[in-house]
């Protein structure tokens, strides 16, 4: 059995009154693809905040690697493997690509290995090589997106957590989008993955979580889950 | 009147305007800085100018101490200085979504700082008179001041410095990437403490700069530091937050605004200065020098 990397036990999380997430149980095994699916407003985000430490859970177990994590800080959980994409790609646009992906080598561990690691990024994505002088605000969607995978990338995380990495993107750079990911997971990356692209998010997935309003409403292989009729009802719909 | 704007004195004013509009560019680096990483107007970024004059004053009245001197051994000093008033006092309001307190916490520093120096030192004007101050040299027929000459040359120096370490360094980077977006910041490994402290230290570095460079071209009092945390937060709405060039930019424009206001209508200067304030929030929030970048 694969090793277990990220396992997270009946997480409770509340925004002041609004409780959020209910009893989620989730667990990714090293090596693994893990997508978590739902609808808007279900919680992902959420769950995967409280994963790289920017929420705080009012009750349950987060471990990494066996070791509790759950009141870590952010800027510390980077710092020992998990590097978090966020919603939205989060890029410091002002900012040169270059100096984009060096900020990504900012744990202390990293810093060392900048030169390495730059040239990993540049070799996955030359296109931001070609950029790298570029302000990170003038790059196209698929250009950012990269950047933000470039960057999260510069730390050499073991946990790669992607938040709507296919948001705003053509169709074509969404097709991108998912071979990447699947090419890095080849690689030897472990990645959690949230998507409101549901059916690319299942096809891809190794194993995969419902998230309904806060619920784990069910879980499965990615293809096991895609052939379910009540998966392809409530969220696939005509896409099918 | 027109005959009175002659070549000469237009240049006279855009001088002077300039030279001493160089300081509130340095005070506005300050406040930028902090603004930036903190999102607050440090109110009592002025306070600590007069502070550091005083320091200039005294080390020239009892020790016989170029200003320029104390400028350079007060660096290391203040640096300390400002990432100590960030630990000590800043840190755990820091730490709270409401800036409210923080902003509190600036103001309640800087009526301190003011009436400990009105007690300390009297609140009477002091100016230093060095052997070289009432000195100026000749440009074009015009004499300009070889105080506030090196004040505008250790402004330009001051803001290339800081302009250096925003660009090169790591810790300069991640000053600029918490100003841009504090969330990703975190993401990427960045303490916001850190740089806030960071911030803080170079903030009043500036101030000692500032100061310094100011005592030895003007009189201070110890009521003057509001006035000049007022006149850098025009600079930096003029230059707009958050960018180190625009902030001396917007000091230069403010000193030229200033000293062509006040030789037209007398005693206008300030409120003229005021007034542009106004209008630039009003109409131009994001400053006069910045073009719009789009957000990613």
């Amino acid at each position: 059995m694969a090793k277990r990397l990220l396992e997270i036990r009946s997480l409770d999380v509340h925004y002041g009154d609004a409780h959020v997430l209910f009893d989620v149980d989730l667990h990714v095994d090293e090596g693994a693809i893990v997508s978590l699916v739902g609808a808007n407003g279900a919680g992902k985000s959420t769950l995967l905040k409280a994963v790289s430490g920017l929420v705080a859970p009012t009750d349950g177990e987060i471990r990494f690697r066996d070791r509790s994590i759950v009141g870590m800080a952010a800027q510390e959980i980077v710092g020992i493997g998990i590097s978090h994409v966020p919603e939205g790609r989060g890029l410091f646009a002002q900012m040169t690509v270059l100096e984009n992906l060096e900020l990504g080598a900012y744990p202390s561990r990293q810093r060392p290995r900048m030169r390495e690691s730059l040239a990993r990024v540049f070799e996955l994505f030359p296109r931001l090589d070609e950029r790298r002088g570029q302000k990170a605000g003038s790059l196209s969607g698929g250009e950012q997106q990269m950047l933000a995978i470039g960057r999260a990338m510069m730390a050499n995380p073991s946990l790669l957590i992607l938040d709507e990495p296919s948001l705003g993107l053509s169709p074509i750079i969404v097709r991108t989008m998912f071979e990447l990911v699947r090419t890095l997971n080849e690689q030897g990356m472990t990645i959690l993955l949230v998507e409101q692209n549901i059916h690319q998010a299942l096809q891809v997935a190794h194993h995969a979580y419902v998230l309904q309003t806060g619920h784990i409403v069910m879980q499965g292989s990615g293809p096991a889950l895609l052939e379910d009729p009540t998966v392809r009802k409530a969220y696939i719909g005509s896409l099918a | 009147m027109l005959e009175i704007l002659s070549p000469r004195l237009v240049g006279e004013l855009l001088v002077n305007g300039l030279l001493f509009g160089a300081m509130y560019g340095v005070a506005a680096i300050g406040l930028s800085l902090i603004f930036g990483t903190m999102r607050i107007i440090f109110l009592a970024q002025g306070a600590m100018i007069v502070l550091a004059g005083y320091c200039a004053y005294w080390a020239f009245a009892l020790l016989g101490v170029d200003p320029y001197v104390t400028m350079i051994a007060l660096l290391p000093v203040s640096l300390v200085v400002g990432a100590a008033i960030y630990q000590l006092l800043f840190r755990r309001a820091a730490a709270i979504e409401d800036k409210n307190t923080s902003l509190l916490i600036a103001v309640g520093l800087m009526f301190m700082l003011e009436s400990l120096m009105s007690v300390a030192w009297t609140p009477d004007p002091r100016s230093i008179t060095t052997t070289y101050t009432a000195t100026s040299f000749d440009v074009g027929g015009m004499p300009v001041s070889i105080t506030r000459s090196i004040a505008f040359v250790v402004a330009l120096v001051a803001t290339a410095l800081v302009t250096l370490f925003l660009k090169r360094t790591l810790i300069g980077k991640a000053v600029r990437a918490v100003s841009e977006n504090m969330t990703s910041s975190m993401l990427v490994g960045i303490s916001p403490h850190r740089v806030n402290m960071v911030a803080f230290a170079v903030g009043i570095a500036l101030a000692g700069v500032a100061g310094c460079t100011l005592a030895s071209t003007y009189a201070i009092d110890p009521y003057f530091g509001f006035l000049f945390s007022l006149k850098a937060l025009i600079a930096l709405a003029l230059g707009g937050l958050g960018n180190v060039g625009g902030a001396l930019a917007g000091g230069l424009l403010l000193g030229v605004i200033e000293s062509g206001s006040s030789f037209f209508i007398p005693g206008w200067g300030d409120a003229i200065g005021y007034l542009v304030f106004l209008l630039v929030l009003m109409f131009r929030p994001e400053g006069l020098f910045v073009r719009s970048v789009k957000k990613a």
